[in-house]
């Protein structure tokens, strides 16, 4: 009864995603760790360089300025 | 997604029904067997790691918000200003008539403000209040909706001026700092602009846009003069209210060879 198995390839009733990802690092614990670090790093880029510049403007967080509409 | 399935056998055997949990090929050696999920248990662990993330994700925002925009506005604001003092350096006031940029370059920014009871940085200033122009960790004078006079015009008005709380260089951050009385020094080529703080509302509308008139009735003055105005957010991290502070005019000075500040900057 895998739901979502073919949906989610990491839902297959014995983990969730991020050990899914993990087993299917190559090599050994170190290289899987230092593999991971990259993994994060690039998605934390990602997200600096792109997805917060982009998200940013749409929040109410940051307007300083008076004005009329 | 289906090619993943490629590499290993485990996935695939997951999708026919029989419960034969048979997969050597990816298991590594040391793995025991682990329990199969039910269904409810799925879901819950799906939405757990859901919330994980999106936990992760919210607290990198909020380091991107208060840390690292500051730190590329601040290199960004730093980059400008080195541009504009080498602008007046080089300009036709050292180095002989004529020479080198315009320093009135409003792409470049036009002086520096000094509030030493809100930070003893300078600040640059430049034109527009755009995120694009804020962002870049300065003070930008309005253009819209009420068009800022620029001391250096000489004409009687107001000097409007906004910059962030937090985040993009945070400027104005200690904005609540300010008391009655301090002083607001604005740097250019060859002046000194000394204002003085005479009102300060911690609270209004963010659509007060009363507040950038050439006479600020809300500051009390009824009379035309030379006025300054910052404007931010406030309460600190949102964006709810603005925060505004009212200077005048008290003298100008000018600038001396080693652009030695005014007293009250000493």
């Amino acid at each position: 009864m895998a739901y979502g198995a073919g949906l989610m390839p990491w839902y297959d009733g014995r983990d969730g995603m991020y050990s899914w990802i993990w087993r299917h690092l190559p090599g050994n614990g170190w290289v899987r760790a230092l593999l991971s670090l990259v993994l994060i790093t690039a998605v934390v880029y990602v997200l600096f360089q792109y997805v917060f510049p982009w998200a940013e403007p749409l929040l109410p967080f940051n307007d300083v300025t008076v004005d009329n509409q | 997604m289906r090619s993943s399935v490629k590499g290993s056998g485990n996935v695939a055997a997951t999708a026919d029904d029989t419960e034969q949990h048979t997969d050597p090929a990816s298991a590594t050696p040391r793995a025991h067997r682990p329990r199969r999920m039910g269904p409810v248990a799925m879901v819950v662990s799906f939405f757990g790691e859901l919330l994980i993330t999106a936990g992760l994700v919210l607290g990198l925002f909020v380091a991107y918000s208060l840390w690292w925009t500051n730190v590329v506005a601040d290199r960004e604001a730093g980059q400008q200003a080195d541009k504009v003092r080498d602008a007046w350096a080089g300009g036709p006031g050292n180095g002989g008539e004529g020479g080198g940029p315009a320093s009135y370059d409003s792409k470049n920014g036009i002086g520096f403000l000094h509030v030493p009871a809100m930070t003893g940085d300078e600040i640059l200033v430049e034109k527009g209040t755009s995120m694009k122009v804020l962002n870049d960790g300065v003070a930008g004078y309005y253009t819209d909706p009420v068009k800022a006079t620029l001391p250096t015009s000489g004409k009687k008005g107001n000097f409007s001026l906004a910059a962030h709380r937090d985040g993009h260089g945070a400027k104005f951050h200690g904005i609540h700092k300010i008391r009655e009385g301090d002083p607001i020094v604005f740097e250019t080529k060859d002046k000194w602009y000394v204002y003085k703080t005479y009102a300060i509302l911690p609270e209004t509308s963010k659509y007060n846009v009363d507040v950038l008139g050439k006479i600020p009735e809300e500051s009390g003055r009824k009379k035309a003069g030379h006025y300054i105005t910052l404007t931010t957010c406030t309460p600190v991290y949102t964006s709810k209210y603005r925060y505004i502070v009212w200077g005048e005019l008290v003298r100008t000075e000018k600038v001396d060879e080693n652009r030695t500040p005014p007293a009250e900057l000493r």
